[in-house]
């Protein structure tokens, strides 16, 4: 397992170069530039263009693409990822700010979307076929079909201005930077996000628990009179539980950059939001950045998923 | 509802586009005076037929549901406004008879640019292509990405003959102007963004005279000449004013302070302004994103901006310079060539430092460097003696500025008749946080993580991107009896999505738009009140008068 691990991990340093190269030229191929988003398009037409061209200067964007890719490059390499062109903040410094938001909303999320979805799937497939069931796919199918934005909205009128029970937004206020002291801010986000990804993952525990236990050893457990419960969760979860493991691994680095809508709609200040906005403004360093945490998370998930697929089920061998 | 207003609209257009047809077809069909001048855009005839084809006040009423004023003219209703202007109401046959006149060749297809990328600008877009078929005027409309100085301003080398240097018929776009000046000086043959009107000597006479006078009643005189001059002409084409929305919660009470225009700087009065919310919080918006936004561009957008500096001058709800700030008196000159500026003594930084002359003198260098300051700004801070010999490097500092004691004395080598609101706007920086700071990358400048200012309140505890706090500066030379003790900035940028959920929850005092659509939406909110409020901000079309081939064949 430990020369499989080394030699996905060796394989990630070409993956990320060319993704990264992708990327950067992809931020570059979009008109103009993040000189361009400063000025608003009204003013523009009395600004000085010479005094334009020394911030565009000043700022490195008039080098030649290969130029700047071969500069980001190396600064990268020396752990420098360059300051955002907006504020003049280190990038790093940026995103470190941002990024303990979404890993709340996100691990959060998860927990909930995991819990929720394994154990009413499992339920849903063990009674297969009854009101429960019924109910249940109902529910899935609602949770898949309605969008993120719409589901937010409608937390925010029902539990805010309704009940009144929770903030309209925002992750903290002055005097709750604590965790425990600002919970309420992050139960209608995590909900919204946790709830949207539950009924994909209840969908998928269903079907692969259904499958599980039409399984040979399922019968073999059975004929060797181990209790139902026993046969169920300890035989039949196992191996259900790797798909699903799959699924959750994947949804990892979603989780990160997947967040954007529930951060927008509940005034979130993650790296979603961040991003969106580094890539409306061009702000080259600071979507390098995101963009390059992402593509690292989903190559990293992937080879956890390997890994953890391998650890689940007993037939899986790493080679 | 709107939508199907909308739809009705488009149906009516084009019903009558049909009925129109025939008539159109029979028109003669080449030969023209325009083709010698090189665009049918430089017949006055065909200017004016464009805008009687478009009926602004359906407009009006239906896109932006009664929420802006229609445009005779670049200059809003109001004294500034000359009397008589022709409206050029909708008249649709008036616009086919002009058309045939000029003989407008009906194979000529428009090509229309605009930048915005919002719902109202694509309605608008699509109803304007709609009433210029029905007379017979085929248009096609294309939003303009990137570079958009370089694809919009950039005027020929030969002012006269042209051709064109930008590559469009007639160009979507607004002006939001702080002063008269800014809606015609770039109609002037020397202004380095007029890009589609040709050299109009009788113009250029006109504007000059405009540019020649501080005395504000002969400003506007000589202004209302402008006007008539390019309504006769259609050397534009003004379609609409915009209103701005202030919106204000039942729990706070202004003590008589006025709503101006909050895309600038004006003395609003909080420190007297009272809140029945027992912590003294007032809750507004436009707080920090990912930096406070320097002053270069816009002096007073967000409320930080005019919050935490001071300016020498104040100014009131209409921007009119009124009485000295951190001066604590001014005097001007008879021909507006020198000002006396006395600074208030004892005055002092967010961070203790005394405030002093040397920061006046510093900020006008300093900002004279920002790209993309302010074309006012940039106008009055050019105008100093020496301005030029200290951006060539030939001297150390401008020689019209003189320093004695707490007394700054500033004289011009040019006239500039908005030099007072400049010093109302922009606002003193301290030197001692800023000096030696490259003026380029100024907005990159850490300084603006946390900004040090002069102003009634001063930057509290700050969480970039979530919320901002301001609290009151116990130091501050003017007390006031209101009991606003910190400000709430919820970190929404200038276009809040979040505006009516935060109000809706009871998280907004205080804040503003040009949004039609919030101005609905916050009316409809329990204890909000909307108040419209006229700004200098006009929506038009840019005509292309120099001679350019057809961009679409």
């Amino acid at each position: 397992m430990l020369n499989f691990i080394i030699r996905k991990i060796l394989m990630l340093i070409p993956m990320l170069i060319a993704i990264s190269f992708l990327i950067f030229l992809g931020v570059d191929l979009m008109p103009g530039d993040a000189v361009d988003f400063m000025i608003p398009p009204d003013a523009l037409s009395s600004v000085d263009p010479v005094k334009l061209e020394a911030l565009r200067e000043e700022l490195g964007l008039n080098d030649p693409f290969f130029v700047r890719y071969v500069k980001w490059l190396g600064n990268i390499v020396q752990g420098d990822f360059g300051y955002s062109l907006q504020s003049g903040v280190p990038v790093a410094e940026l995103v470190a700010s941002k990024l303990p938001a979404t890993l709340e909303l996100s691990i959060a999320a998860l927990i909930i979307s995991t819990l929720f979805g394994s154990l009413l799937g499992v339920v849903s497939a063990l009674k297969k076929g009854t009101l429960v069931d019924n109910a249940l796919t109902v529910f899935g199918m609602i949770g898949v079909a309605i969008p993120q934005f719409l589901f937010g909205l409608i937390m925010i009128m029902v539990f805010v201005f309704k009940f009144q029970w929770f903030p309209v937004g925002g992750r903290m206020t002055p005097g709750s930077e604590f965790f425990f002291m600002r919970l309420d801010y992050l139960v209608l986000p995590a909900l919204t996000l946790g709830l949207s990804l539950t009924a994909g993952v209840m969908r998928y525990s269903r079907s692969s628990m259904l499958d599980s236990l039409n399984k040979d050893y399922i019968k073999t457990a059975r004929s060797k009179g181990l209790p139902e419960w026993r046969v169920n969760l300890v035989h039949g979860l196992r191996v259900a539980m790797t798909p699903v493991a799959v699924l959750i691994g994947f949804r990892l680095p979603m989780l990160i950059g997947g967040a954007v809508v529930i951060e927008q709609v509940f005034q979130w200040p993650g790296v979603g939001q961040m991003f969106v906005m580094a890539v409306r403004s061009q702000n080259t360093p600071v979507v390098m950045m995101v963009a390059f945490f992402s593509v690292l998370i989903v190559l990293v998930s992937s080879i956890l998923v390997d890994v953890v697929t391998a650890l689940l089920d007993p037939r899986v061998k790493l080679s | 509802m709107k939508k199907l207003v909308l739809l009705a609209l488009v149906l009516i257009v084009s019903v009558s586009l049909f009925a129109g047809g025939a008539t159109e077809a029979a028109a003669p069909a080449a030969a023209a005076e325009w083709k010698a001048m090189g665009t049918p855009l430089a017949d006055v005839r065909i200017r004016q037929a464009l805008r009687y084809a478009i009926d602004m006040e359906t407009i009006v009423d239906t896109i932006f549901e009664g929420k802006a004023q229609l445009a005779v003219s670049m200059t809003s209703p109001g004294s500034w406004l000359a009397d008589g202007l022709n409206d050029y109401a909708y008249n649709p046959e008036m616009a086919k008879k002009l058309l045939k006149e000029a003989q407008w060749p009906s194979d000529y297809t428009l090509d229309v640019v605009y930048y915005y990328g919002d719902q109202q600008t694509v309605d608008l877009m699509s109803i304007v292509q709609q009433y210029w078929a029905a007379v017979g005027v085929k248009a096609q409309f294309r939003k303009l990405e990137g570079d958009l100085a370089a694809q919009l301003w950039v005027p020929p080398a030969d002012r006269v003959n042209g051709p064109s240097v930008v590559k469009w018929d007639l160009a979507y776009a607004a002006v939001a102007a702080l002063a008269e000046h800014e809606f015609y000086n770039r109609f002037d043959s020397s202004a380095s963004n007029n890009s589609s009107l040709p050299k109009k000597p009788a113009l250029d006479a006109l504007i000059a005279k405009t540019n020649a006078t501080a005395d504000v009643e002969k400003q506007k005189v000589a202004f209302k000449a402008v006007q008539k001059e390019m309504s006769e002409n259609m050397y534009n084409m003004p379609l609409y004013h915009q209103l701005s929305f202030i919106y204000t919660s039942d729990k706070i009470d202004l003590k008589g302070g006025k709503l101006g225009n909050d895309q600038f700087s004006y003395d609003k009065n909080l420190l007297n302004w009272t809140t029945t919310r027992p912590d003294g919080m007032m809750y507004t918006n436009g707080g920090p994103e990912e930096f406070y936004q320097m002053h270069a561009v816009n002096p007073g957008l967000f409320l930080y901006q005019e919050i935490l500096f001071d300016r020498l001058v104040n100014a009131d709800e209409n921007l009119t310079p009124t009485d000295g700030l951190l001066a604590k008196n001014y005097t001007v000159s008879a021909d507006g060539m020198e000002m006396v500026f006395e600074l208030r003594s004892g005055v002092t930084w967010h961070d203790g430092k005394p405030f002093t002359a040397e920061d006046v003198r510093f900020t006008i260098e300093y900002s004279l460097q920002i790209p993309g300051l302010n074309a006012v700004a940039v106008t009055t801070y050019s105008s100093i003696k020496g301005a030029k010999d200290f951006l060539d490097k030939k001297t150390d500092h401008i020689s019209g500025i003189a320093i004695s004691g707490n007394t700054v004395k500033i004289t011009f080598d040019k006239l500039d008749p908005n030099a007072l609101l400049t010093f109302s706007q922009w606002p003193v920086l301290p030197s001692h946080l800023l000096a030696g700071s490259n003026p380029v990358t100024c907005q990159q400048n850490a300084f603006w993580q946390k900004p040090v200012g002069t102003g009634p309140f001063k930057v509290g505890q700050t969480v970039l991107g979530n919320y901002g706090i301001l609290e009151r500066n116990n130091a501050y030379f003017l007390k006031g009896t209101g009991n606003i003790s910190k400000i709430f900035m919820h970190a929404n940028g200038e276009n809040d999505p979040n505006l009516q959920k935060n109000a809706e929850g009871g998280k907004i005092d205080y804040a503003w738009s040009k949004s039609v659509q919030d101005a609905k939406g916050m009316a409809g909110i329990k204890g909000m009140t909307v108040n419209p409020v006229n700004i200098r901000y006009t929506r038009l079309f840019y005509i292309n008068q120099y001679p350019h081939p057809a961009n679409i064949k």
